[in-house]
């Protein structure tokens, strides 16, 4: 729990553009499951959570990243040595384009930039009826609308009821229900695919 | 109500990019991926209907409706995190008897989900379900 906080500290410090950069890389990477057991800040429940950032991607100038919201509200993130980056996996800052979607968790700064913790890059989880399987690919039924999800060697898992994750994706089964977690192609109806549950 | 057990995963509401972007605001009209809120399989007729939590065994979930705090704790790590109500889900049925687990802790059927904004305080958003209990 300490470690968790004092992560949160030098990334704030790192993001104020102390010392603490060197500091965060020193300190390394930790459990995830710990990172999100730390302490929240007072939120009232219901309300707009401030520490946390919807958007698309508009702009980059060094390690800012300025996104617009769905209400058109305009956010600057500070990414830091500290920051855990998601885009299909976990991946580095120069992944990220302008254009992309993304939704960040981090802690707020006097000037209400965003020192972020994480940021997770056009992550989506999608509900759907697996409609047909090609190759490479799964077509799904979402809300209506066709998506293709693409297998993507090395990556893509699949989870049946619990199992441990495996590269095996055979005991699909077209019509039933999978859940997907994937990034998005950018204004497409595409996705790259990290892991789908299934039931067996 | 007494504690729930189950599974607790994530879903996008409010006009956003990419698949979210026909979402809308929810059966209660209020919801949004950045605010700290959450879908129940009980908030009406319609909605049990639809979400029928009781084709997986769980009888006697409370009825709450829109605005309702529920407290999720993810027992990965006892991480919580307050929400109201702004929508109807999740679809319970569809995935009953899915189970998952870190180490030996494991949650069965999906009994509540989150916006993006909640599931990000307990959890990380690619990890995309967890074993929960929900409280009031």
């Amino acid at each position: 729990m300490d470690t968790t906080m004092n992560r949160r500290r030098l990334l704030t410090t790192a993001a104020l553009g102390g010392a603490g950069i060197v500091g965060a890389t020193a300190l390394g990477s930790i459990a995830p499951e710990d990172a999100f057991a730390a302490p929240s800040l007072t939120v009232e429940p219901g309300a707009v959570d401030p520490h946390f950032v919807e958007g698309r991607v508009t702009s980059i100038t060094g390690t800012m990243l300025l996104v617009t919201s769905s209400d058109s509200s305009l956010h600057s993130i500070r990414i830091t040595d500290g920051t855990s980056i998601w885009k299909l996996r976990p991946t580095t800052f120069d992944r990220i384009a302008v254009g992309d979607g993304l939704y960040a968790r981090g802690v707020r700064l006097p000037d209400s930039t965003l020192a972020a913790e994480s940021v997770w890059v056009n992550i989506v989880n999608v509900r759907a009826h697996l409609a047909a399987v090609g190759r490479n690919v799964l077509h799904l039924e979402h809300r209506g609308q066709r998506i293709i999800g693409h297998i993507v060697p090395g990556t893509t898992a699949a989870v049946y009821n619990n199992t441990p994750a495996v590269a095996d994706l055979s005991l699909l089964r077209i019509g039933r229900h999978v859940q997907v977690i994937g990034a998005w192609h950018p204004d497409t109806n595409e996705i790259d695919i990290a892991t789908v549950y299934a039931a067996a | 109500m007494a504690a729930l057990y189950g599974e607790v995963s994530w879903f996008c509401c409010g006009n956003s990019w990419g698949p979210c972007g026909s979402t809308g605001h929810g059966a209660c009209g209020t919801c949004n991926s950045g605010s700290l809120q959450h879908a129940w399989p009980n908030t009406s007729d319609a909605c049990y209907s639809i979400t029928r939590p009781d084709r997986c065994g769980i009888s006697g979930m409370s009825r709450r409706t829109c605005g309702f705090l529920h407290y999720t704790t993810n027992r990965c790590n006892g991480a919580r995190v307050g929400t109201r109500i702004a929508d109807c889900g999740p679809q319970t049925d569809l995935f009953c008897g899915e189970r998952t687990c870190c180490g030996s802790v494991c949650g069965t059927n999906r009994v509540i989900d989150l916006t993006p904004a909640a599931y990000s305080r307990i959890a990380s958003l690619s990890t995309g379900l967890r074993p929960c209990v929900v409280t009031t």
